[in-house]
């Protein structure tokens, strides 16, 4: 009860004040009218005072070189446009209609007033309307640390309900008070709160408060360490986060290499032209859906991953057929015949789309991203890494459970026993081949939306993705993701030491070195099998 | 080491395996000086398994390989072994192909076989004669200059002999020797084998049992990676559980 | 019998090789030098320096051939060496620049100034001697192959697997040399050079005479070749490649003959790079695209493997057919290079020089190419 009266009274004097005010405000205005700046200095200031709506348009108009005055009845006003200009009345805002530019007298000012209505509109803001701009004013004031606008922020503070603004605002008045010459006491709480804020603005003015040697630089320099630890693990978790995109993207360009390589013992160089192949195929597809249907833009690449598959899968079986099944138990002979094979599909595709990147667009519901703590998560890193286990676990369920993949996994064991058991091995060859390689057109697509689509983009894969698979152990699917992942993440952890280059450079030698202590890989399989 | 008195190979209690499968199981076996011992056993007893680890190929999981009483075996590696007198002739003849019948032979000729030395190497007098001879044993005379792989499997059996013979080894390992040869050859290789031992110690893996017989030896069966029996062909022959392994329950 | 090798096919063609390369040696420079610009038969600078190329080419695919067609061991980082060897030759030309650079820097070579370098990286000191220079030439791919190989073969590292890591060693080497900090000039490598031993690399005599050493480099790896193939070593190379655990069980310490023939290879790879630079007039790191090394196994592979004239011929005929295709039908020379990958791998796995064997070889039989590795 008592509370609603108080409250209602409040009201009415706040609504009376404002009328008052109001009132102010144009007579105010006309006094800008002068070229003298110390007096136009006491103007802003008796506006700023009148707490009037306008103040911030007309403030900021003076600022812009936008607040002009009408020649013929020395009217000021706020101005839009070049030559013939809209013009309205600054006090007001009604609009007066145009105004040639030759009629109105500009407003001169000079630097000290700018920084004067700097100041001013940073203490507007804090009160104005919309929760959004007073959460930017405070931000701003946490880095300028401008103690002019000390009490106004403790009015706000005062008036301020939103939880979110009051946060902040209550980081700016810490932010204030390290400034000033509050007592210690004061200041050592206010470490505390911008401790608690924690980022880079929060590190950067505790480490000028910890430049003395008092208490509340001590307590700065406790705050800071902790903070730079915290820091340290985020940006730890960051840096997974990007390997882990970094890795899923190798497991994609890997995983039906670890098939072809892994199950059939064939090295396949042009897998890494099957990517190639798979983005084109993402390319043709959204070429099609803008001509015909483009509203599907969006749902290009649910058409794109299967057509892909198919089209690579084809081409797999081909080569296969024509081929590699020549070659079966010359590992050499047909790792040279499929880089020749790859060449020849390179310039195939540069022929045909010229030798430039093409466009492939991403989907918007790829763009975007999402925060996490200190963490951000781009929607299409999420996409791939997503994309990137389905497509492994799939795979998995595949071999695991499917008759294709038990008869595959026969006839990799023991192919003459598969042959005898009336397995078709002839066909179960050219399907393996043709599954590793349309999986290779899957990840195309993926690869589509991260690199550029050119002929050269397969080229890019091979090496890593043959890493991958040797790394992880031939033969072994667990391997290929364990591999994949652990080189992705090696390689985003060694970018800030070692720079982006020579961090895959020492990935590399870590892998020939690790392939002379363990010639078969991480999860090597052992016994008299493994030599046949 | 006491155990290891007086033989020239000498296996205890080896173990050996591939993903979990069990490849030999506390095998334990001892061949003495000059002996010749026939392993028998059907398929996947370990028999090859057991020339691997004894060659150097495979490492024992646990155990111990003793070559003439104080040479662990399972710490060195191929080369080395075959340096220290131990042949092996493979299942499947493995002879190199893409040479000669007398460069296959010169190849296993017992000599230094350092990189230098083979750089540098010219064939002695002595070697010659040896090779000579050699030809003669396996009787290759003829084929000399004849690249391997024109050999007809039964002559590529005997080149491998020849070139086991070359190695001047104290220790031949023989994997199924006759394989593919016939009546006549098998005969013949039976004494030769005959006629080595006591020389030097022999063991001879074989499926076929009248060879077995004809070598007339000390026969030990072998079934699960493990020692079933061991005694004379008649002995073993007899016992139920080798009957049992051999010919089904 | 190994004097029965002696009269074989392969060593009478390496016999007709070297004399065609020694009538090279002669007949080229003459026709350069002594005859006339205007007659029909003179042979221009630039024409010669593309022979010179090629012959560099055909060293390499020789080195090759040595381990891969002798040895099995299919390396696809071997343009490694070939460029390290061309960055010991170019470092040395480099400091032969002197002072006549663009900036003038006596010690400095223009692209160290460039990146404000102050001093010279201890590295290249001593590449100022001819002398040293050389001796790096062998040396740095030497103990590159030495090392690389020493710890891949006792691991047993071989077939597909040694292929695909010695891959990636000659890209990572491609992507240090990219780099700046490097101190081998980065993406532009190492160029402008202008003379050797203190003779113009432009004059018409000097050239000649690189040709003529590239020549004599050329028929003296050939040799080298010739007797380690011939020699017992040879024999058991031989043996290694075709079953390669048989040839442990002989006891023949496999990883050393490997090894040394892997160095020697390389040895032979640097020496070709090192006369390659002074012809081309450039080093750069793309010398270690893992592409070029693939290319010079292509050459190697359509002349013959295990035939020693046989990649110095598939060399020379794959890079004559390259320069006129890039300048006649630029888009198609892709297309026939992938096709010969096919044609040869399919086809002619014994390559060009399978033909002539076949034929001279009358009734000796043809064996098949690849015998896969006896198991026991």
């Amino acid at each position: 009860m008592l509370l609603a009266v108080a409250l209602a009274t409040m009201l009415t004097i706040a609504l009376m004040v404002t009328h008052a005010m109001a009132a102010d405000l144009a007579t105010e205005i006309k006094s800008l009218d002068t070229s003298n700046f110390a007096q136009k200095e006491k103007a802003i200031a008796a506006i700023a005072a009148t707490g009037d709506a306008r103040v911030a348009a007309v403030l900021t108009a003076l600022n812009d070189n936008k607040l002009l005055i009408r020649k013929a009845d020395r009217l000021v006003v706020i101005a839009e446009g070049k030559g013939n200009v809209k013009i309205e009345n600054a006090a007001t805002g009604e609009a007066l209609g145009e105004a040639a530019e030759a009629d109105l007298d500009r407003i001169a000012i000079n630097n000290k007033i700018r920084r004067q209505i700097k100041v001013i509109l940073g203490g507007l803001t804090l009160f104005s309307d919309d929760p959004a701009v007073r959460l930017k004013a405070a931000d701003d004031l946490f880095r300028s640390r401008d103690l002019s606008s000390l009490q106004p922020l403790k009015d706000a503070l005062a008036k301020e309900q939103d939880p979110q603004v009051r946060q902040a605002m209550m980081e700016a008045l810490a932010a204030l008070t390290l400034v000033s010459d509050a007592p210690e006491a004061e200041k050592l709480a206010a470490v505390l709160t911008v401790k608690a804020r924690g980022d880079q603005d929060a590190i950067a003015l505790l480490s000028s408060v910890a430049q003395g040697s008092d208490a509340v630089a001590r307590a700065a320099t406790e705050a800071l360490t902790s903070l730079e630890w915290a820091r340290s693990f985020w940006d730890s978790l960051q840096n997974a986060v990007y390997g882990l995109s970094l890795g899923s993207v190798l497991l994609l360009a890997a995983i039906g290499l670890a098939i072809t390589f892994g199950v059939m013992g064939v090295i396949n160089m042009a897998h890494g032209e099957m990517v190639m192949i798979g983005a084109y195929v993402t390319f043709l597809v959204q070429e099609v859906i803008r001509g015909a249907a483009p509203d599907l833009l969006d749902q290009s690449l649910f058409i794109a991953v299967p057509l892909a598959f198919l089209v690579t899968a084809l081409i797999g079986i081909a080569i296969e057929r024509s081929i590699i099944r020549f070659l079966y138990g010359r590992p050499l002979e047909t790792l040279l015949a499929t880089w020749g094979l790859s060449l020849i599909l390179q310039q195939a595709i540069r022929s045909l789309f010229g030798p430039t990147n093409r466009e492939v667009s991403t989907p918007s519901w790829m763009s975007g991203s999402l925060e996490l703590g200190a963490l951000t998560l781009t929607a299409n890193r999420l996409a791939i890494i997503v994309f990137a286990l389905l497509v492994f676990v799939g795979l998995l369920l595949l071999l695991r459970h499917s008759r294709f993949g038990l008869e595959m996994r026969a006839v990799t064991q023991n192919r003459q026993m598969a042959s005898a058991m009336g397995i078709h091995t002839a066909r179960v060859d050219a399907l393996t081949f043709g599954l590793g390689s349309g999986i290779a057109g899957i990840a195309g697509v993926a690869l589509s939306q991260i690199d550029n689509v050119s002929p050269n983009l397969g080229q890019s894969y091979i090496i890593d993705s043959f890493m991958v698979v040797v790394f992880g152990g031939v033969g072994n699917l667990w391997g290929t993701l364990v591999a994949a992942l652990t080189l992705g993440i090696a390689n985003k952890f060694l970018e800030p030491f070692a720079g982006a280059v020579l961090g895959k450079i020492l990935v590399l030698v870590f892998i020939i070195l690790f392939i002379q202590k363990r010639p078969r890989g991480l999860f090597a399989l052992k016994g008299r099998a493994v030599e046949a | 080491m006491d155990k290891a008195a007086n033989s020239i190979l000498y296996l205890d209690d080896v173990n050996v395996s591939f993903d979990g499968f069990k490849a030999l199981k506390a095998l334990s076996l001892i061949i003495e000086p000059g002996e010749m011992r026939a392993v028998i056993g059907p398929n996947g007893a370990g028999k090859t398994t057991m020339m691997d680890v004894i060659t150097g190929k495979t490492r024992p999981d646990t155990g111990d390989v003793l070559f003439a009483e104080t040479r662990d075996l399972t710490r060195l590696d191929e080369a080395t072994i075959a340096e220290l007198g131990i042949g092996r002739k493979f299942q499947k003849p493995s002879v190199f192909e893409k040479l000669t019948v007398g460069e296959n032979l010169a190849l296993a000729l017992a000599g230094n076989r350092g990189v230098r030395d083979a750089l540098f190497w010219r064939m002695s007098t002595r070697e010659k004669a040896r090779l000579d001879e050699l030809l003669e044993i396996v009787r290759l005379g003829a084929q000399k200059d004849m690249l391997a792989a024109r050999l007809s499997h039964g002559q590529k059996q005997w080149l491998e002999i020849g070139m086991l013979l070359a190695q001047e080894p104290k220790l031949l390992l023989v994997d199924e020797p006759v394989a593919g040869m016939t009546d006549a050859e098998t005969e013949t290789t039976a004494s030769l084998l005959k006629s080595i031992a006591g020389e030097r110690s022999i063991v001879v893996v074989e499926h076929d049992m009248n060879f077995v017989r004809e070598l007339d030896v000390k026969v030990t069966v072998l079934h699960e990676g493990t020692v079933l029996a061991e005694g004379s062909l008649d002995h073993v022959s007899a016992d139920n559980r080798v009957i049992e392994v051999y010919l089904g329950r | 019998m190994i004097a029965g090798r002696l009269l074989k096919i392969s060593d009478r063609g390496v016999l007709v090789t070297l004399a065609v390369i020694l009538i090279i040696a002669i007949l080229v420079p003459v026709l350069h030098l002594l005859v006339p610009p205007e007659s029909a038969f003179h042979i221009p600078a630039y024409a010669m320096a593309l022979i010179g190329k090629y012959l560099c080419y055909a060293m390499l695919a020789l080195s090759l051939d040595l381990i891969w067609g002798y040895c099995g061991i299919l390396s696809l980082g071997h343009g490694a060496f070939f460029a390290l060897g061309g960055y010991a030759m170019g470092m040395y030309l480099m400091r032969q620049i002197g002072s006549r650079g663009v900036y003038g820097n006596a010690e400095l070579p223009d692209f160290m100034v460039f990146l404000n370098w102050t001093e010279l990286p201890w590295y290249w000191h001593g590449f100022d001697s001819f002398a040293f220079a050389m001796f790096m030439v062998l040396f740095v791919p030497g103990v590159l192959a030495f090392l690389f190989g020493f710890f891949a073969f006792r691991s047993r590292v071989s077939g597909v697997h040694l292929s695909i890591i010695t891959q990636a060693l000659t890209f990572a080497l491609m992507l240090a040399f990219f780099r700046n900090d490097m101190g081998f000039g980065g993406n532009n490598g190492l160029t402008d050079f202008k003379d050797i031993l203190g003779f113009n690399l432009q004059a018409s005599g000097t050239r000649t005479a690189l040709f003529i050493a590239t020549c004599l480099a050329l028929g003296a790896s050939l040799l080298l070749c010739l007797a380690i193939t011939r020699s017992r070593l040879g024999v058991v190379l031989t043996a290694i490649r075709d079953a390669e655990s048989r040839t442990r069980f002989l006891g023949y310490r496999v990883e050393a003959f490997k090894l040394f023939a892997f160095t020697v290879s390389a040895c032979i790879a640097g020496v070709a790079g090192a006369l390659y630079v002074p012809q081309v007039g450039i080093i750069n790191p793309g010398e270690f695209a893992p592409a070029n090394s693939i290319e010079a196994v292509v050459w190697t592979a359509i002349g013959g493997r295990g035939t020693l004239f046989g990649p110095i011929l598939g060399a020379v005929l794959v890079n004559f057919a390259k320069s006129w295709f890039t300048s006649a039908l630029p888009e198609l020379w892709l297309f026939a290079l992938g096709g010969l990958f096919l044609a040869v791998t399919l086809f002619l796995p014994k390559g060009l020089a399978g033909l002539f064997d076949r034929k001279a070889a009358g009734g000796r039989r043809a064996v098949p190419a690849a015998q896969p590795e006896a198991a026991e």
